[in-house]
């Protein structure tokens, strides 16, 4: 196993529903081992992805390739690959050892070796009391777990997990987010997971595909996603971020100008060489997240404006302000999130401030 | 909206009207009759007249004399037979009509089910002219040359009986083994393809089991159909193919004896309610939650 081999790849991979399109021209590769997340709005294509790597569904043009070899006509029951399903889809007819053994039993494998395998898949997914079981008789967290035992016994080279989590309470969620990540660990096998909440996407994934109407907009680390994101839907679809319209100005080293409601701004455009080429006057956002925003002091020469406080919530750990900015205080919302503290803040609604960011907090991203 | 006590007091009557003849219809209409029959079936009858005392004549009869238990049993046989065959036709017809896609699906479902809006009496009269010496049937296996010339092998005897029934009752067996093939969600049968199974594994192991309960369910409705069936028999069976039903439906008439009958009645009471219970018991599904 390693983590710098491609074991699957998607080439220019296109999937219309009749005349529908619902996936444009995908490419991504897929690294041996690795934990990736595909992240989008619901109806963005992710189960669609899933479902033409699994073999459910056929490719409209384009192709799939495992080890370098084309794959896109091989039947789903021949793929290496197993699906953990958005509703379990596990047999309401056999138990948790007939569920967890089935893929084992239509390839014949011996009745020993199957009851073996079955009793360590169990184990290993803490079921070992459930055998008997049918799955009427188990809980969310438990089907879960059976469908992800049924998925590892058949040792495959990828899993697919269509938003397993969805269905399960805030708490269970979190609970199986870090036992997912932690069986992965253990059993070094591929996982491509999908999700809409990409709080779990950060908290599980090596890499994010980020996904928007059947286009692949970034792929990249959680922190290359969150601190360079390469355009406006990434910048508001992953995290909170306050985004400033504008026009872009002159490049300074590893730094570049943009003018906005708020006066001249400066970010950094570090390692995303399209920024230091796109022409001046372009379109563009300056981007920079609400734990980046502070109030202004001496040492902040740049990227200074005022704003007027419209409001403060408390949210436990931290605290966050909305903020108005702009011409006459207006037209622009912000958020500054900043460390709650025991005796309340004392910024109090109403009041006008002087906010400032640090230019290499601050990103482009091109409208 | 209005709670319960905001309810008016007429609306509340009229529900609690509909409540007590929701019981009341079924008491009436058929556990009266059945008590009436249990009655019955221990009176006796001298010489045209019912007498009113109570005795076990009748069922001593019917278990002593060499006559019914045979044809009470070989009536059970037929209509075994009958439920086999109609699910060993019914089950292929029902599962192409799921492979079918939305409209197409319905219409020809519809199209199966329309010999239910039917005549009885007509149906029976139709299959028995395909069935009879210058009948379709016979036509077409000397016209294949399977046979030198028509044969009586279908028409007045036991084997008509088990032919007309078949036609009659399947679409009572096409209807709860579609529903239950229905009712099988797709994704299942992707989880198993995707777990490896080949097509044929995945209906053996999956499509089947799951589709048990519907199978028990017409099995159990085509029994109940046929064995209470004595018009069918009546009118294709001719004198070889004596059924129960017949000797039963005898007692009410030329033999005039409905103590007897109703003893009779109470016998095939028993099967029926085994028959359906039986039916019900597998037709549960096991846990259809997934
Ligand atoms: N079988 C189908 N027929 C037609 N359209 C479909 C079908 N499956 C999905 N779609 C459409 O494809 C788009 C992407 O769907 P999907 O991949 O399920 O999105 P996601 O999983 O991200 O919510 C949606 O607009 C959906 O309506
Ligand atoms: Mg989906």
């Amino acid at each position: 196993m390693n983590q710098n081999t491609d074991l699957l790849t998607l080439r220019s991979v296109s999937k219309s529903y009749g005349t529908v399109p619902v996936l444009h021209d995908i490419d991504l590769s897929i690294k041996d081992g690795e934990f990736l997340t595909v992240l989008g709005p619901s109806g963005s294509g992710k189960t669609t992805v899933l479902r033409l790597i699994g073999g459910l569904e056929p490719l409209t043009s384009g192709e799939i390739r495992l080890d370098g070899q084309d794959i896109s006509r091989m039947p789903i029951n021949r793929r290496p690959f197993n699906t953990v399903f958005q509703d379990y889809a596990l047999f309401p007819h056999l138990t948790v050892s007939g569920n967890v053994g089935y893929g084992l039993s239509v390839r014949h494998v011996p009745r020993k070796e199957i009851a073996r395998r079955v009793a360590e898949a169990l184990e290993l997914v803490q079921l070992g009391r459930f055998t008997d079981r049918f799955p009427a008789q188990l809980s969310g967290g438990q089907r879960q777990r059976v469908a992800l035992a049924r998925a590892l016994i058949c040792q495959p080279r990828l899993i697919l997990l269509d938003e397993p989590l969805a269905a399960l309470d805030l708490e269970l969620r979190r609970q199986m987010q870090e036992f997912l990540k932690s069986i992965q660990r253990e059993i070094k096998t591929t996982f491509l997971f999908v999700t809409h909440d990409q709080e779990e996407a950060i908290g599980m994934a090596d890499r994010i595909c980020v996904m928007q109407a059947g286009h692949i907009r970034q792929l990249g680390t959680p922190h290359e996603l969150y601190y360079k994101p390469n355009c406006e839907f990434v910048a508001r679809f992953f995290g909170e971020n306050n985004l400033v319209a504008g026009k872009l100005g002159s490049v300074q080293g590893e730094l570049r100008s943009i003018e906005t409601a708020l006066g001249r701004l400066v970010c950094s455009i570090r390692d995303q060489p399209h920024l230091k080429t796109a022409t001046d006057g372009a379109s563009a956002f300056a981007a920079f997240r609400p734990e980046a925003l502070h109030l202004a002091d001496a040492k902040d020469t740049e990227n200074r404006f005022s704003g007027t406080i419209a409001d403060m919530a408390f949210a436990g750990s931290s605290t966050v302000a909305t903020i108005t900015a702009g011409a006459d205080h207006a037209g622009q919302r912000l958020r500054l999130r900043m460390p709650s503290r025991v005796d309340g803040s004392t910024l109090k609604s109403g009041a006008t401030i002087s906010l400032a960011f640090a230019p290499h907090e601050g990103h482009l991203v091109l409208a | 909206m209005s709670g319960t006590g905001t309810i008016p007091l007429a609306e509340r009557r009229w529900s609690l009207l509909v409540t007590v003849l929701a019981f009341a219809l079924p008491v009436v209409f058929v556990l009266v009759p059945l008590a009436i029959f249990l009655g019955y079936s221990f009176f006796s009858v001298d010489q045209g007249t019912i007498v009113h005392t109570l005795s076990l004549g009748n069922y001593v009869r019917f278990f002593t004399d060499p006559i019914f238990l045979p044809v009470f049993w070989n009536t059970i046989v037929l209509c075994l037979s009958v439920a086999a065959i109609c699910i060993l036709l019914a089950y292929p017809a029902a599962y192409f009509l799921t492979t079918l896609k939305g409209r197409w699906r319905y219409a020809l479902l519809m199209l199966l089910l329309v010999p239910l809006l039917m005549s009885y009496v007509i149906k029976i009269y139709a299959i028995r002219s395909i069935l009879g010496l210058n009948g379709f049937l016979n036509k077409a296996l000397v016209g294949l040359g399977i046979l030198q010339e028509p044969s009586t092998l279908f028409v007045f005897n036991m084997n008509a009986i088990l032919l007309t029934l078949t036609l009659l009752l399947i679409p009572f067996a096409i209807l709860p083994i579609f529903l239950s093939l229905e009712r099988i969600p797709q994704v299942l049968l992707r989880a198993s393809d995707d777990l490896g199974a080949s097509g044929l594994q995945t209906f053996l192991r999956i499509t089947l089991p799951l589709s048990l309960p519907g199978v028990a369910s017409a099995a159990s409705f085509v029994f109940v159909l046929a064995i209470g069936d004595f018009l069918t028999p009546q009118m294709v069976g001719g004198i070889s193919g004596f059924t129960f039903g017949r000797i039963l439906y005898s007692q009410f008439g030329t033999a005039y004896n409905w103590p007897f009958g109703a003893a009779l009645s109470v016998a095939l009471a028993v099967v029926v309610i085994a028959a359906i219970l039986v039916g019900e018991r597998f037709g549960r599904n096991r846990g259809t939650a997934i």
